[in-house]
């Protein structure tokens, strides 16, 4: 009998997951349709477009890909962008410093702080208050958001010095290497969470935590420790996306980041992430927010949809691609 | 009340003689050829078996023996690949399990498939809630769930959530579940893994009742000793085919285990070493876990296997979990002469002490994750540098693991939730072992695994005092306690009620202490001793 | 109570203006929208500024300003100011269908209803209606478009959410280039919402090679307009038209930047407007029934100073 043979053939298969295929064979049957559709969507100034304003929706999906992997959920991170984006506009118009381009840095780094101070208060209130982050991030996502209101006086922020703009500019529209510069962004944010998530003990225990939280208690993983970093983690990746958006149009308003959370958990979930915990991938998170910037982009370059019809068309493309995903997870 | 039944009918079909050719009575439900195969592996093979009204048949196996896929077969969850079934004389088709549960077969699940969030009565009734007008029934739904229960002997209020009540509790509300629906044969699979013995005798004789209202039952255990007691033929079955018939009477527990394993099976436990008398190396002074378990106090030596006895509900479970810092709890702990404090099992495992669950699915094995995720959860710092993890060192680890503990499986990319309930347990063994623990505390070490993965328990506990560590056994199996360990403690309602070692380790003994009653209990479980 | 209020209202009302202005107690309730986007938070911001300035002016009167997110909301700030008891209702309703019902409820309880910008079903409810004229804005800007690229030219429009107000003003736009060789090669929802408008004026360059000017109704959009264009450094766009009068966009045509040679007024200062008629009204029995529409003048680089705002956000 060759028995051996097909057991070797049969684990090599069950190596090859098509859950974590799947998305990226969406996206890649999106590009098709798109070539397909506009002559101009393959140009490379289109795809650097897409990827680019991808960013933001990529970075912040990357930290919730593991705030959900660990059983929880983030509704806050529009607002918090705005938010953070608001607090940053601020300190840079406030002129502290000089040289315009070490302002600039110290307001990435401010950024950067009050994003995971934002994302520690989402964090302890669900862990130590043992509230569902739903309604948590629910609740802190109307404060960030009628906080920034209020900062922009019901207006918007803006970068005063045309100066500092010029300096902060390139950050989104520069490139290196012929590359927009927010591709690395999201490249190197990704890269380091699905270093965390696959390489690190950390990263384990946030799979542990959400696949089974008891299971992770009994085996001694502090698991509100775990869960609250995944929180950090989040606040970060939205500061990160902030100080990407920052220099697209050099200001933030009262709609900035309005439906971000949607779109990221929307990102998250099609990258083939569970949305009740247990399961995180980082690189079909990016897969994800590519989809959803790429339905959007075809819709604009094609005329074969009607203006008033383009959310039916992206929601239908959304449900679709769900469905191809579970079908190829459970053939499994 | 619950079993609704037809008036017997004359049999119809010439009977399948199977066994040794002695009288049978009139078949109710007969299997001819079954066979099952998943793509390629055959996992039940030409089984042809009658089930008599009014008898209890016992089914028995080693796990992978096709036991399961046998009742799935019977109770319309699986389709046979060949063969076909007959009920009353006439041939049927099961087009799944709500089909044969209309035709009167009831399947008794092992695992607990309750909602946790709903109440008993609730869960009772899912799917076939009782209604007046438009509304729901509760009123009647509440008092059929108190009789229901009152029949397996539980005294409990029917509108408690389910997530409230202990494994135990559960299980008599699953099996209370499947009774109410009108039956003729009901197929029990496991029906005692997480019960004690008064509740085992409760479900027992509720069972005779229904053997004499004509009920044919099907019984599956891995507890051959109440096989013994209440079946009136067995079924062995061996890697898929069947082995033989016969009457329960013809039939001793050790000639089972031979039957179900091919050979002969001497010495299910292990010798004995010598009880210990050295220091102790874990001290416990007036310990409560509020609501579960007060002023225990008790000392464990190093070297020592220490059992835990009493029923369920009677709070062994509770008290260790408070004594690791899983749950709430009060009191002196001292290990190795030091007083600590444990707020979380990781202060556990740094103190050297670790808790095996009886819960092995809900909190001790992550089910979607791969073996090696599960191994070297709890000792993950083991295999890092800094943060990062050595994923060589992990799959070296699990090489060892299983070969050490003879964890059995054709691939290791498989997920903990495929495998069986002993290498289950022994995978959770290997991954608690990785801490290289001082004092083990082993919650139902047995519970659901077969007699060669039991055996193999025992004597890789056996092994561990030999080492010099400490165990703690907590076990509903009064049999394994008293084969196992060198003292035993039993616990009721919270309390520890009574100690016992050498000599006096008899159930009887234990009995008495565990509910409180002397001689009648005593009594009804003598009457299951092997 | 509320009667108790009313009857001191005709009291004073009786006693004329001047002697009763001293202990005369009047309130008027504003009910607009949350500032969720530039426009509303200019409406929010002038509304404001407008109330302490009456209360200043008339003393012995009341404004109230009430904020709500959503339509529902504003139903609610609704019964809540009638609780308080208002002489007068000053209201932007976030959707004018849903609203009518409950403004009505109000007026029947006799305060003097004032509507802004939206119009209700029944008209018969509003006893002033104060609005900017969103035919005018599109029919102005089609007019400026048109004459500045000669009548000739491809233009792509960016539109705000499918309500009314968006509709009419598209449509007479188109009604404004017709005849022209202006042709409107493109057109998509931006939501006026900076973000989504740049995503689709970065699409729309992709897409079509040479475009003349872009229209896109609203000031918040226009500022994404042009890092769009900027960012893909193409030189055929000739000019942008916004709307609304954001002091940025005023600033830039005050400036004489060539890209925005123009803007057409939609001011969120219109909810002044009506407050400020409507105290007149309650306290100086001035007849002030009627409509009042503000015209949507284009504001160009002459007239630019008048609009410039320095204070307000929008």
């Amino acid at each position: 009998m060759n028995e051996p043979i097909q057991s070797v053939r049969s684990s090599l298969w069950s190596r090859v997951d098509l859950g974590a295929v799947a998305p990226f064979a969406a996206l890649a049957a999106l590009l098709l349709l798109g070539t397909l559709v506009s002559p101009r969507f393959m140009s490379v100034d289109n795809l650097s477009n897409v990827l680019t304003r991808s960013a933001f929706i990529a970075t912040i999906a990357v930290g919730a890909t593991f705030v959900i992997t660990a059983g929880g959920l983030d509704l806050s991170v529009g607002s918090m962008a705005a938010f953070v984006a608001g607090i940053m506009i601020l300190f840079l118009n406030g002129g502290l410093i000089e040289n315009p381009v070490l302002l600039i840095a110290f307001g990435m780094i401010l950024a950067l702080f009050v994003g995971a101070l934002c994302g520690l208060a989402n964090g302890l209130t669900t862990t130590l208050g043992r509230i569902e982050p739903f309604i948590v991030t629910l609740g802190t996502m109307g404060i960030f958001r009628s906080l920034v209101t209020w900062l922009a006086q019901g207006g918007s922020i803006v970068i005063k010095s045309s100066e500092l703009r010029s300096a902060y500019r390139p950050v989104y529209f520069g490139d290196v290497f012929g590359a927009p510069i927010p591709i690395f962004v999201i490249l190197g944010v990704a890269a380091i969470g699905a270093f965390i998530l696959y390489r690190t003990a950390y990263g384990r225990h946030v799979t542990a935590v959400g696949s089974n939280e008891e299971v992770a208690r009994y085996s001694g993983i502090n698991v509100t420790r775990v869960r609250t970093i995944t929180f950090v983690l989040q606040g970060l990746c939205v500061a990160i996306a902030v100080i990407v958006y920052v220099p697209r149009l050099g200001s933030t308003t009262s709609t900035t980041g309005l439906l971000w959370e949607l779109q990221a958990i929307t990102a998250v979930v099609i990258g083939g992430t569970r949305l009740r915990g247990g399961v995180g991938r980082i690189w079909g998170t990016i897969a994800g927010a590519l989809i959803l910037e790429v339905i959007g982009n075809i819709m604009v370059l094609s005329d074969l949809v009607s203006e008033y019809l383009i959310g039916a068309v992206q929601g239908a493309i959304i449900v679709i691609a769900m469905l191809a995903q579970r079908s190829l997870s459970r053939t499994r | 009340m619950p079993a609704c039944l037809s008036p017997p009918r004359p049999a119809g079909l010439a009977l399948v003689n199977i066994a040794v050719g002695e009288e049978t009575p009139s078949p109710a439900l007969e299997a001819f050829g079954l066979s099952k195969s998943f793509g390629p592996t055959e996992v039940l093979s030409d089984i042809s078996l009658a089930f008599a009204r009014g008898e209890v048949h016992a089914i028995v196996g080693e796990n992978g023996a096709g036991k399961s896929t046998l009742m799935k077969l019977l109770s319309g969850h699986l389709e046979p690949t060949k063969g076909a079934l007959s009920l009353g004389g006439e041939r049927i088709v099961l087009r799944g399990p709500v089909d044969a549960e209309r035709r009167g077969i009831v399947l008794v699940h092992q695992e607990i498939l309750l909602a946790p969030h709903l109440t008993i009565a609730q869960n009772m009734f899912l799917g076939r809630e009782l209604r007046r007008g438009a509304t729901l029934d509760d009123r009647a739904m509440n008092r059929r769930a108190i009789e229901a229960m009152r029949a397996l002997g539980v005294e409990i209020a029917p509108n408690i959530a389910v997530e409230r009540l202990s494994i135990a509790q559960r299980q008599l509300a699953q099996i209370a579940r499947a009774l109410i629906a009108p039956h003729e044969i009901v197929i029990f699979d496991e029906p005692t893994a997480s019960l004690t013995p008064v509740e085992t005798d409760a479900l027992h004789r509720r069972i005779l009742e229904m053997k004499a209202k004509g009920v044919a039952i099907l019984y599956i255990s891995h507890r051959l000793n109440e096989v013994k007691a209440i079946a009136d033929r067995v079924t062995v079955l061996r890697d898929g085919k069947w082995i033989a018939t016969r009457p329960a009477s013809a039939l001793e527990p050790v000639d089972m285990a031979r039957l179900m394993v091919g050979r002969d099976l001497l010495n299910l436990y292990p010798d004995r070493s010598p009880r210990p008398s050295g220091t102790p190396v874990l001290e416990v002074a007036d310990f409560n876990a509020p609501g579960y378990a007060a002023g225990a106090s008790f000392a464990l030596r190093k070297g020592e296997i220490l059992g835990f006895a009493g029923l369920i509900g009677a709070g062994r479970t509770e008290l260790f979990e408070a004594l690791l810092g899983l749950r709430a709890g009060r009191g002196e702990i001292k290990v190795g002469g030091r007083t600590i404090r444990l707020h979380n099992a990781r202060d556990g495992m740094n103190a050297g002490i670790v808790y095996l669950t009886e819960d092995r699915k809900g909190k001790g094995l992550l089910l979607q994750e791969n073996l090696t995720v599960n191994l070297t959860l709890a000792a993950l710092d083991r295999f890092s540098n800094g943060p990062l993890i050595d994923r060589a060192r992990e799959a070296k680890a699990l090489d060892e693991a299983i070969v050490d503990f003879d964890i059995r499986l054709g691939d290791k990319n498989r997920l903990a939730g495929e495998l069986s309930g002993g290498n289950q347990q022994k995978l959770l063994l290997a991954k608690m072992m990785l801490l290289n623990p001082q004092i083990v505390v082993i919650d139902e070490p047995t519970r659901g695994i077969d007699i060669g993965a039991k055996q193999q328990v025992y004597r890789f506990i056996a092994a561990l005092c030999a080492q010099g560590k400490s165990v703690v056994v907590i076990s509903s199996e009064m049999g394994e306690l008293i084969g196992l360990c060198h003292r035993i403690l039993i616990m009721r309602a919270g309390r520890i009620v009574g100690e016992v070692e050498g000599e006096a380790m008899t159930e009887d003994e234990i009995v008495v202490h565990a509910t409180g009653v002397g001689a009648s209990a005593a009594a009804a479980s003598t009457a299951r001793r092997a | 109570m509320r009667k108790l209020l009313a009857g001191i209202a005709v009291l004073g009302l009786i006693a004329g203006v001047g002697a009763a202005s001293a202990q005369q107690k009047l309130t008027i309730g504003v009910s607009i929208p949350a500032a969720d986007h530039g426009w509303t938070g200019g409406v929010v911001f002038h509304a404001t500024e407008e109330a302490k300035a009456l209360e200043k002016q008339y003393p012995g009167l009341k404004v109230i300003v009430k904020t709500s997110p959503d339509g529902a909301a504003q139903a609610n700030a609704l019964e809540d100011l009638t609780t308080q008891g208002i002489d007068a209702l000053v209201v932007l309703p976030h959707n004018p269908d849903e609203l009518t019902d409950p403004i009505r409820k109000v007026k029947s309880k006799g305060a003097f209803i004032t509507v802004v910008d939206r119009a209700l079903r029944d008209r018969s409810i509003e006893d002033l209606y104060v609005a900017g004229n969103n035919p005018e804005l599109g029919r102005v800007a089609a007019a400026y478009v048109k004459e500045k690229l000669g009548g000739k030219g491809d233009i792509v429009v960016i539109r705000g959410l499918p309500i009314p107000i968006d509709e009419q003003r598209v449509n007479a736009f188109n009604e404004g280039i017709k005849g022209s060789d202006i042709k409107v090669i493109d057109s998509q929802f931006g939501n006026w919402s900076r973000d989504d408008a740049f995503k689709v004026m970065q699409d729309f360059l992709t897409k079509h090679a040479k475009i003349d000017a872009v229209w896109c109704q609203d000031d918040d959009m226009a500022v994404a307009v042009l890092e769009a264009i900027k960012q893909a450094k193409r030189t055929d766009i000739k000019f942008v038209v916004g709307g609304a009068g954001m002091k940025d966009m005023v600033k830039k045509v005050m400036d004489g930047d060539p890209m925005v040679p123009v803007d057409v007024l939609y001011s969120p200062s219109m909810v002044a407007v009506a407050m400020d008629v409507t105290a007149a009204g309650l306290v100086g029995h001035i007849p002030v029934r009627g409509s009042y529409i503000l015209n949507a003048t284009l504001v160009t680089k002459e007239n630019a100073k008048d609009f410039y705002f320095k204070d307000s956000p929008f």
